[in-house]
């Protein structure tokens, strides 16, 4: 399988790379793990005549905690996610998605940043992400703009990046004591699957009832993009989580989303499973809400 | 056009000259003539390609000649000691754990990358560290073994 | 203490250091001087007609060496069987499935040749498609083939005994029908080869397969080249399981560039290719209606089965004939009643793979048969040991049981798997299963019909002594034939396994059918036992005349000659070979005489030391049509017990644990053969739970490739406890016999009950996805509320 011809472009800064963007725009992709681009490539799905590497950024490797903020750079590797003592202490979701995503060969190269980029609907990280209401840096020749993640989304493949930006960071607000988050994804084989269904709940409670303060659903795999769970939500809030609660949230979630059948699984099931792993992931967040 | 490029493989630094558009493996294989690098799919579905670079083990098909260019890589063929095979290697042996033989050189990097991290793994996170690394011959089993052989030595 | 020195063992493989350090020379790490590359220009629709093929803006491409189309290669039809040889190298009329070989190139790189395809503009008449059996079964529907009316490719009827009969005395009888998937065989080695046409007009085919002798064949029959004119050499060989069990149309396109341009051309397959090939499990659709007495005793089986078959016959007339008869043993079945349909459709042609044409089957069957035990209120286990063969029966379609170890299997893996305690008494969505299976060691006949040997052996001893040589054409696919054969022959010979070289996988070698059919081990070995004991005789012939003793005084132990008639004088002798080896240091000054001096002794009196060995099976089987498929010198066979964990919520089974009993006969290498029952086991697993090329409705594979179509990874498997059975097997060599392939017939099946088990829901359909069992489960609570 031959890759296709392109020039090649290794920047050394944001900057730089930024540079290369706005020359080229639409003709460039930026390259940053490469496990979906040059698997694109060699399928012949994607053609670009220029690619921009960001591998050699190195300011765009780090994790850092700043007031509150878990701030990830883009190139932030899937395997450091899946294994840091931070993401797993503060925001754990985001270390499952990490750990559920590919291979170890796979997350070795895969980065966040491309995790959310290629925008592929069945993708471990954005759930997670989006349930924890992340916001993208998003930088270009012509300056710099923050994006919430939810906003950026907008179909398969599909994504509010103008020709000429990259994601250069992800925010992530951390937690306060009594929130927590969960995330499930569920394909067929136990490595290497592409999830047929996958789920992050995030839930806020109220420090005097124990009421729900905020419950964020973010449903993978059923539809065009990651999506919210509005109803499910709506009914979480203002009660107290138990059992029943969950259950009518979960029956909520699956009249939310909108599967369609492929290959690899009909919306009947896809459906049913959104049902199963809303409640799951909702007893892990309030598992960890209630930890204090 | 080709672009010249140092490439550190099993310690020793090669110049060559490479396509944009050519695979890390493809530059390993058919420039300097370790073949112990396999293709079995070309798009990091099966871990034949398997290289350690920079320390972690990888899919090289997923990744550009250029991409490694003063990283350092190590094959299968940078295992082998003086002394003839590396422990490791010698347990796949002993072990049984290689049949067909195809997916043993990506199987035995990522075996030694996990044992670099983590000297003692427990069968659940050797078969996590090797979840990659398709073999269809052997039923994992061997290779388990073979890993948990050598763990603590 | 074992009776042997170097056989029933776990002598380590002769093969692995190489492979284990990236040494091992695989058909793609291969390269010759001035080799093109070539490249194959494929059908991207699933049926037409060729109107018009335009080569000519490929022709002008720089770098492009040759193009060639059915034009250049004829229309000498080939195939699996003479009896079906339906395809041509390429389509010269019509196009039959998407990815039908239609073109070749080759050119100085692979992107030049990649390019050059592209540019060849093939005009097509697109033509109605069929791509199932009921659609290619339907009245009026599109032939693919015009000399196959109906798209009938082949058809079996066959009646044991009288079942209507049988039936009228039972006391229960069910029918139940039951579906697998085209399966994949997914080795890890895409197929490839290098051509490499000489001056003086030989062709020397490097090729990833498993039966280089059948390559041969084909090759120079398509080519029209003398068979002694074409050599087939297989390097090492990453996984075949059947598909790499028959010629490919790249081997024969490459040859034939080769030929017409005088440079070694390459050709690989992409992965995709390999899906687009097929070649591998059919998809099958059975149905069966089984009759017992009360007790359980077993009275008959009508049975009737729909083999989607694909666009070309391949293996598939002995698939059809397989999937019958192999459900004669291992119980005993007094009437038989098969009927079995192989249909064309515009989909890849199906094939061989591990099990051919039984797995199914097996697994319909063994399945059902859990469902009369559970009615009749019989454990499963007790049902099948009531109905068990033994060892010396035949069955009712004349397939000879030899040697038969399925009780001690069962025992075992009732036993091993703390069967009694668990079986009904495991919680909700836990589960316990298990079945029985067996398979030939060997087919009974070569593929196509001839005398032939089925393997030839020469084992040559070096001549400064103490080394043997052993050559055979048999093939190494990574199922550690070379190191049983290696051992076999220092075994019959008397010399530590070091003293052994091999060389395999060469025509030139001798003829060998090749890995398949799991017959290496009872045929070659035989033909391997044949040549040592023959050198050994020739060696201790003129030991006889040197030392005065008469030869069965005499023998080889070890590397050392031993007399078993008391002490004999040797000092003369050895005198001799170190005399030969003046100025050597290693010469030996004390102790008993060793091979390595008798050797070099026998070589001074004698030349070369050569020794033959052949093997073929003798006439077996009845004289009914179609009666060779399923007859095999001797059978393996295995008992399986699984445990299942079901999540009642998401349909995921997690397979927790398999105890595998296997009867191989003599186990030759102990590590080799729990090797091919971790294998096999695997496979199963992948196949009832995951596996299934899927096509859209133009007829393209959907999934091709390692990520979507899915086969276990280590997170996936279990660990197996794996238990041999030993019987004395007559007709194997040394006493043994197959594990190759009986390993997965139990395993399905297994997974089947168990999940019926954990579940109180019969699933008969496969492979268990999440999905499909969330179904299932759903059904049967709809049902139940």
């Amino acid at each position: 399988m031959l890759l296709p011809k392109f020039d090649f472009h290794e920047p050394a800064s944001v900057e730089e790379a930024c540079q290369v963007m706005a020359e080229f725009k639409e003709k460039a992709k930026p390259l940053a793990g490469g496990t979906d681009l040059m698997v694109n490539m060699k399928k012949k799905i994607v053609s670009p005549e220029q690619i921009v590497s960001l591998g050699r950024i190195d300011t765009l490797k780090d994790l850092s905690r700043e007031n509150g903020t878990l701030k990830i750079g883009a190139c932030f590797t899937v395997a450091d996610l899946a294994v840091s003592e931070t993401v797993q202490k503060l925001v754990s979701a985001l270390g499952s998605g990490g750990r559920a995503l590919g291979s170890p060969l796979v997350r070795n190269l895969a980065t966040i940043g491309g995790n959310i980029g290629s925008a592929r609907p069945a993708a471990d990280l954005p759930p997670s992400l989006m349930a924890y209401g992340a916001r993208l840096s998003i930088e270009s020749s012509r300056g710099s703009r923050e994006l919430d993640i939810e906003k950026f989304f907008k179909g398969p493949g599909m994504t509010a990046l103008a020709p000429d930006e990259v994601i250069t960071a992800i925010h992530v607000d951390i937690p306060g004591p009594g929130a927590g988050a969960g995330y499930i994804n569920i394909g067929v084989r136990r490595a290497q699957d592409c999830n047929i269904v996958n789920v992050a709940s995030f839930l806020a409670l109220d420090e005097k009832d124990g009421a729900v303060k905020t419950a964020r659903i973010v449903m993978g795999s059923v539809g065009p993009t990651p999506m919210r769970a509005p109803t499910a939500e709506k009914v979480l809030v203002g009660s107290r989580p138990d059992a029943s609660l969950f259950a009518e949230a979960a029956a909520a979630a699956e009249q939310d989303c909108s599967p369609i059948l492929d290959f690899r699984g009909s919306a009947e099931y896809r459906r049913a499973m959104v049902g199963v792993l809303t409640r799951r992931t909702l007893e892990i967040a309030l598992k960890e809400a209630q930890r204090g | 056009m080709k672009k010249l490029i140092t490439l550190t493989v099993n310690g020793k630094s090669h110049e060559v000259a490479v396509e944009p558009n050519e695979t890390l493996t493809d530059t390993l294989r058919y420039r300097l003539g370790l073949t112990g690098t396999k293709k079995g799919c070309e798009v990091g579905d099966c871990g034949s390609c398997t290289v350690v670079m920079d320390g972690k083990p990888v899919n090289s098909c997923l990744v550009l000649a250029m991409q490694a260019a003063g990283r350092t890589i190590e094959t299968i063929e940078g295992m082998e000691t003086e002394k003839g095979l590396h422990p490791l290697q010698e347990a796949f042996v002993e072990k049984g754990a290689i049949q067909c033989g195809f997916c043993s050189p990506g199987m035995i990097l990522s075996g030694k990358s996990l044992l670099e991290k983590n000297p003692n793994p427990s069968e659940a996170e050797i078969r996590g560290a090797i979840s990659g690394n398709l073999c269809r011959c052997t039923g994992y089993q061997k290779i388990v073994e073979a890993i948990q052989s050598v763990k603590s030595e | 203490m074992s009776r042997f020195n170097v056989i029933n063992s776990r002598a380590r493989r002769i093969d692995t250091p190489d492979k284990a350090t990236g040494r091992a020379v695989f058909i793609d790490d291969m390269s010759l001087p001035g080799m093109l590359y070539g490249a194959l220009v494929q059908s991207p629709v699933a049926h037409a007609r060729i109107v018009g093929i335009d080569a000519s803006a490929a022709a002008k491409l720089p770098g492009v060496k040759d193009i060639v189309t059915a034009k250049e290669a004829g229309m000498i039809k080939y195939g699996v069987s003479p009896a079906r040889y339906d395809e041509t190298l390429f389509c010269h009329d019509k196009v039959r499935y998407v990815g039908d070989e239609i073109a070749a190139v080759a050119a100085v790189d692979r992107e030049i040749a990649q390019e050059a395809v592209s540019l060849i503009k093939v005009e097509y008449e697109e033509l109605p498609a069929v791509f199932t059996v009921e659609e290619a079964m339907a009245a009026g529907a599109p032939q693919l083939h015009d000399e196959y009316p109906g798209n009938v490719c082949a058809e079996v009827h066959q009646e044991f005994g009288d079942v209507e009969k049988a039936f009228a005395e039972c006391d229960l009888i069910r029918t139940t029908t039951f579906k697998n998937k085209r399966q994949d065989a997914a080795f890890i080695e895409p197929m490839g080869c290098i051509a490499a046409y000489d001056l003086s007009g030989r062709l020397t085919l490097y090729s990833s397969t498993q039966v280089p002798h059948y390559v041969q064949r084909t090759v120079a029959m398509v080519l029209g080249l003398d068979v002694g004119r074409v050599r087939v050499v297989k390097p090492y060989v990453g996984g075949g399981f059947g598909i790499k069990a028959a010629a490919n149309s790249g081997e024969m396109a490459a040859s034939l560039l080769s030929k017409r341009t005088g440079r070694p051309v390459k050709l690989t397959y992409s992965r995709e290719q390999v899906f687009m090939f097929g070649r591998a499990r059919h998809g099958f659709a059975h149905t069966m209606t089984t009759g017992v007495k009360k007790d359980g005793t077993l009275m008959a089986l009508k049975h009737e089965c729909y083999l989607d078959g694909g666009a070309y016959s391949s293996f598939g007339i002995a698939t059809v004939y397989y999937a019958g008869s192999l459900l004669g043993g291992p119980y005993r079945l007094p009437n038989m009643k098969y009927d079995g349909f192989r249909v064309y459709n515009n989909k890849p042609a199906c094939g061989a793979q591990r099990g051919h044409g039984g797995v199914a089957a097996r697994a319909a069957w063994e399945q059902q048969l859990d469902m009369i035990a559970e009615e009749l209120s019989i454990d499963p286990v007790d049902l099948r040991l009531k109905n068990m063969m033994q060892a010396g029966d035949t069955t009712c379609n004349d397939l000879n049981m030899s040697s038969l170890g399925m009780e001690e299997c069962i025992e075992a893996v009732k036993d091993g798997s703390g069967w009694t305690s668990k079986k009904g008494k495991l919680p909700k969505g836990k589960g316990i299963g298990m079945a029985c299976g067996f398979f030939v060691s060997g087919a009974g006949y070569p593929i196509y019909r001839s005398d032939t040997y089925h393997g030839t052996v020469v084992i040559k001893l070096t001549e400064d002594g103490g080394t043997a040589l052993v050559y055979t054409a048999s093939a190494e696919i990574g199922q550690g034939s070379d190191t049983t054969f290696a051992m076999i022959a220092a075994e019959a010979l008397g010399v530590p396994l070091s003293s052994v070289r091999l060389a395999s996988g060469d025509t030139d070698m001798g003829v060998d059918l090749g890995a398949y059919s799991s017959r290496q081990t009872l045929m070659t070995g035989h033909a391997v036992k044949e040549a040592a004991e023959d050198v050994k005789a020739q060696v201790l012939d003129v030991m006889a005349d040197e030392l005065d003793v008469p030869a069965d005084k005499m023998d080889i132990k070890d590397g050392k000659i031993v007399f078993t008639a008391g002490d004999v004088d040797i000092s003369a002798l050895r005198t001799r070979y170190i005399k030969e080896h003046r100025g050597w240091i290693d010469n030996i000054e004390e102790g008993p005489l060793t091979f390595k001096e008798a050797s070099r002794i026998a070589y001074l009196a004698r030349g070369s030391i050569v020794g033959t060995g052949k093997y073929k099976p003798p006439e077996l089987g009845g004289k009914f049509k179609g009666a060779a498929v399923g007859t095999s010198p001797a059978y393996g066979c295995s008992a399986q017990v699984v445990e299942v964990e079901v999540d009642m919520e998401t349909g995921h089974i997690k397979i927790e644990k398999m105890t595998d009993a296997h009867d191989c006969g003599l186990a030759i290498n102990k590590t080799s053969v729990e090797g091919q029952m971790h294998g096999s086991l695997s496979m199963g697993l992948g196949e009832a739970l995951y596996e299934e090329v899927k096509f859209d409705e133009k007829g393209r594979v959907i999934n091709s490739d390692l990520a979507e179509y899915k086969i276990p990874t280590s997170l996936d498997m279990p660990n197996v406890d794996t238990i041999i059975v030993e019987s004395d097997e007559p007709n194997g060599p040394f006493g043994a016999k197959e594990v190759g392939e009986g390993a997965i017939m139990p395993t399905i099946p297994a997974i089947l009950n168990a999940v019926y088990d954990a579940t109180g829901v019969r699933i008969f359909e496969l492979p268990l996805t999440p999905e499909r069992v969330y179904m299932a489960l759903k059904k049967a609570k709809k049902k139940n509320a």
